[in-house]
């Protein structure tokens, strides 16, 4: 096939992936409902936005996020100089590979007039921008398989990402390279270049082209004397060197054409060129067209993304934007690991298995929700989970190196998915306390409480409920055993600021906390579990502290709090 | 003196001033704070739902300060009682600190129990002392009345927190008093502050709160002074979401030990960033500083002894 179809193929896809993934930005969303405001809206709303922020004094923010969040990677920076490195040397290399050589024709030629893509400096620097970016990828490489204990998730995707970037470099070498020891590319150059007189010149040249330039001869002998050579460099110097500098200072290229040569020249020279040409043309092409569908399409994204963080911080602005924010957000993440290796919550990840407790994987996966993609209720409930377990310590948002305001993300989310009825029995932990303290989402929070309550409610019976009167159960045993040493003075129920707390705190508690210790005396563990009081204990631990027959009260509270919720996820299992 | 600085999650975000004030007090006396990036959450928030889900961050958190050869000091209650509780549990637990140790070794870290949990009162009043304090004060602060409130999970239980007496506890009143200002006897000294109810019970939480401020008030306090990063955050945050909601209340004003400490050390406001408490405003900060005046007696006395 032609190159130049491959092309428009190529770039095509990529820009219609470029439109599809800029409709979802505008067209998409996860909390409040999408509905809310039309993409027309939302497009006037991005464009005000935009236009304030480019003819204000907003856009000195600008120019200072392009430099030091952009160019210099500031964030990566700050956190992590191994990742930044390998940020930069993949960064700087590819960019200028891309513009240098791929782009030669449109930028190198115009800006230097003198441009032969075989004279050095052009030869050296392919060469020093393609190993800085082999470096970077094979530091990446290094971090993905070391951090693995640390909890950092690698996908098939991000592998694919490392072997684009990776395998669009090596094949331009090894092409290079090829081409160096290429026999028949030799001869077409003297063709169309060389000023050689009669065969014995064309020998000269040959061994001067082995000796120095890694030419490969495989179907005759070249006699390499040193004459020769010295006779080569002679015509070499006035036919070739003008527009061919010496192949060594494509210095990675040179090296690995010592050791490809003899196997091109066996297997076919010419052809080993052609191929490794379409090799090389197919990974570029096919990481042009893949690029937009990809967690590489963070070259559009995450600047964009970058610069909003800079200018708004954690704030939302313009509510029509908020969801354009979350859209972009959802776009720049590169899967790059940094929020769920610092995550405060990753402990959590070794005792509930729940990939979605890391921000790495929630954020990965948020997509489907704001698509409205239809997903089956048991990842509904590990995601729900997952992001009700953060104890929004924020430090995701702000190691983000893509500058994605995950805080916003989690939250909306968060309550997205509680609004769909499903009960979350982490609504009763003290991640609910920040929830508290913010005051958003007020409303939605006491619903999805209730949620829970009814669960409760269903699943145990309470004391005022009970018909038939209370009998002793045989072989009750609880997992602390200090209950067993009450002596039923009720001290515990009479310094309980609850309990002091109700006009009837019998009726607002189900049990006081002497009857809770009761029940576990006569076996009733499981009245004890659906007792009201466990959950409005404030936990001060005075009445355990105050017990004179030291029962760990506040201890088995906990007990029970625990041995509840594990009933019901059980119930929800089976 | 080098510790690890075990701050939690809510005070990096939520109370920077709290880390600040007490390192910049501890740096005063010549102890280092380490901050450690890789400390994880202390396990707290899931104390409801599953008790090895809520031990294990603790005892990484352990391993990682154990690794760096450093004691942890701790602001906050509820990390210092989730520290001292599992360090507590894995004593009588081998089978658990070995399963927990297998875990860890992916990470190459280990848990052994070398590494103490000290809280910063008692480092300020064990290892620094009052009498250190006190020779090194700048000023005091007379006639300012506190209502600290010691937060449950810092007291109690004892024989996980180590703590104080837990019944007549005394630190705090003898840091406070060498600043001159006084720590009052409050009916919600001991108490709860209401926030491990915050966001489950939201009604009650905020009662138990109530039953504080009106406390506070009632036996004359100027200011409260939370000792728990929970606390603070009920006194200084919830408060103020109250009092946007009933219009033309009166906020009791937040004075961490620490800022006050600081002030009387003559250290600069804006590093012990008092403003930055939401419920205390510039006019009872220029109250406060306006008692400050040079501890005159103690001197007097101090040379006088010397003489003698």
């Amino acid at each position: 096939m032609n190159f130049t179809v491959l092309l428009t193929v190529a770039v095509t896809v990529c820009l219609i992936g470029i439109a599809l993934r800029l409709y979802v930005w505008f067209s998409q969303g996860i909390h409040p409902p999408p509905a809310t405001s039309t993409l027309p809206q939302r497009l006037a709303a991005a464009a005000k936005a935009l236009g304030g922020a480019l003819f204000g004094p907003r856009l000195l923010t600008i120019l200072k996020s392009i430099f030091l969040d952009l160019l210099f990677q500031q964030r990566v920076f700050d956190k992590n100089t191994l990742r930044w490195l390998a940020h930069g040397l993949i960064f700087t290399g590819f960019l200028l590979l891309f513009f240098l050589h791929a782009l030669d024709s449109l930028i190198t030629e115009r800006l230097f007039s003198g441009y032969v893509s075989t004279l050095n400096p052009y030869l050296f620097l392919r060469n020093l921008f393609g190993v800085m970016v082999l470096a970077g990828v094979a530091i990446a490489v290094y971090r993905r398989i070391t951090l693995r204990p640390q909890r950092l998730k690698t996908y098939a995707g991000d592998w694919a990402a490392l072997v684009f970037v990776g395998g669009i470099i090596l094949s331009g070498m090894l092409l290079e390279g090829t081409k160096m020891s290429s026999y028949s590319t030799f001869q077409r150059m003297v063709e169309e270049y060389g000023d050689v007189a009669g065969d014995e010149e064309l020998q000269a040249l040959e061994a001067f082209w082995v000796k120095d330039n890694g030419l490969v001869v495989a179907h005759k002998q070249v006699a390499v004397t040193s004459a020769l050579v010295e006779q080569g460099r002679e015509i070499s110097g006035r036919s070739c060197i003008e527009c061919h500098a010496a192949n060594s200072s494509a210095f990675a290229s040179f090296t690995l054409a010592r050791i490809t040569g003899p196997i091109a020249a066996a297997i076919g020279d010419a052809g080993a060129v052609n191929f490794l040409w379409y090799l090389h043309i197919l990974f570029c092409l096919s990481f042009l067209a893949w690029l937009p569908f990809s967690k590489m399409f963070h070259i559009v994204s995450a600047p964009v993304s970058l610069i909003i963080t800079r200018i708004m911080g954690k704030e939302n602005g313009e509510p029509a934007n908020v969801l354009t924010r979350q859209m972009i957000g959802l776009s720049a993440c590169t899967h790059c690991g940094a929020c769920s290796l610092e995550c405060s919550s990753n402990m959590f990840f070794e005792s509930f298995h729940n990939d979605f407790i890391l921000p790495s994987e929630k954020v990965q996966f948020l997509k489907h929700i704001a698509a409205g993609k239809e997903l089956d209720p048991a990842t509904l409930k590990k995601l729900q989970q997952g992001l009700y377990i953060c104890t929004s310590c924020d430090r995701c948002t702000n190691i983000c190196p893509s500058g994605i305001n995950l805080k916003e993300l989690f939250v909306s989310s968060r309550y997205a998915l509680l609004d769909r009825g499903i009960p979350e029995t982490s609504m009763l932990s003290h991640f609910s306390f920040p929830l508290a303290l913010a005051q958003s989402y007020v409303g939605d929070h006491r619903k999805a409480l209730q949620v829970v309550e009814q669960l409760f409610r269903k699943s145990f019976t309470a004391l005022a409920d009970m018909v038939r009167p209370l009998t002793l159960e045989k072989g009750g045993t609880f997992s602390n055993p200090s209950y067993r040493s009450c002596y039923s003075c009720q001290r515990c129920t009479n310094i309980c600021p609850v309990v002091r707390s109700y006009d009837n705190p019998g009726e607002a508690l189900g049990m006081l906390p002497h009857q809770i210790i009761f029940s576990l005396g006569i076996g009733k563990v499981d009245l004890a579990m659906g007792a009201q009081m466990i959950w409005s204990c404030s936990t001060c631990y005075l009445c355990q502290e105050h017990c004179p027959n030291q029962v760990e009260l506040c201890d088995i509270f906990y007990r029970l709090k625990n041995a509840a919720i594990a009933k019901i996820e059980e119930g929800g299992r089976s | 003196m080098k510790f690890a600085f075990f701050q939690g999650c809510n005070i990096p975000v939520r109370i920077e001033q709290y880390a600040d004030s007490t390192e910049a007090v501890l740096q005063t006396f010549g102890i280092e704070l380490v901050r450690i990036p890789e400390f994880n959450c202390c396990g707290y928030p899931m104390r409801n739902v599953d008790e090895k889900a809520y031990i294990m961050p603790s005892v990484r958190n352990m391993a990682i300060a154990e690794k760096a050869g450093l004691d942890i000091v701790v602001i906050c209650n509820c990390c210092f009682a989730s520290l001292q509780k599992a360090r507590n549990v894995l004593a009588t637990d081998p089978a658990l600190q070995e399963e927990f140790n297998t875990l860890l070794a992916k990470e190459g870290l280990a848990y052994h129990g070398t590494t103490r949990i000290r809280h910063y009162l008692t480092v300020l009043h064990e290892d620094v002392g009052i009498e250190a304090i006190r020779n090194r004060l700048v000023n005091t602060c007379k006639g300012l009345k506190l209502s600290v409130i010691h937060g449950c999970h810092i007291l109690r239980p004892r024989e996980v927190t180590q703590f104080d007496d837990s019944f007549v506890p005394r630190i705090t009143d003898e840091i406070v008093g060498v600043t001159g200002a006084t720590s009052l006897d409050w009916r919600g000294r001991m108490e709860c502050c209401g926030a491990a109810l915050a966001g489950l019970n939201d009604e009650l939480s905020r009662r138990l709160l109530q039953e504080k401020i009106t406390g506070a008030r009632q036996a004359g306090a100027d200011c409260i002074t939370p000792i728990c990063s929970y606390c603070h955050l009920q006194f200084d945050t919830t408060q103020t979401n109250m009092a946007t909601e009933t219009p033309g209340t009166q906020v009791l004003p937040v004075l961490l030990l620490p800022q006050l400490l600081g002030l009387c050390l003559g250290l600069d406001e804006r590093r012990l960033g008092i403003a930055r408490n939401r419920t205390i405003a510039a006019s009872d900060i220029d109250h406060i500083k306006s008692l400050l005046g040079p501890p005159v007696e103690e001197k007097k006395k101090k040379v006088r002894q010397q003489a003698a």
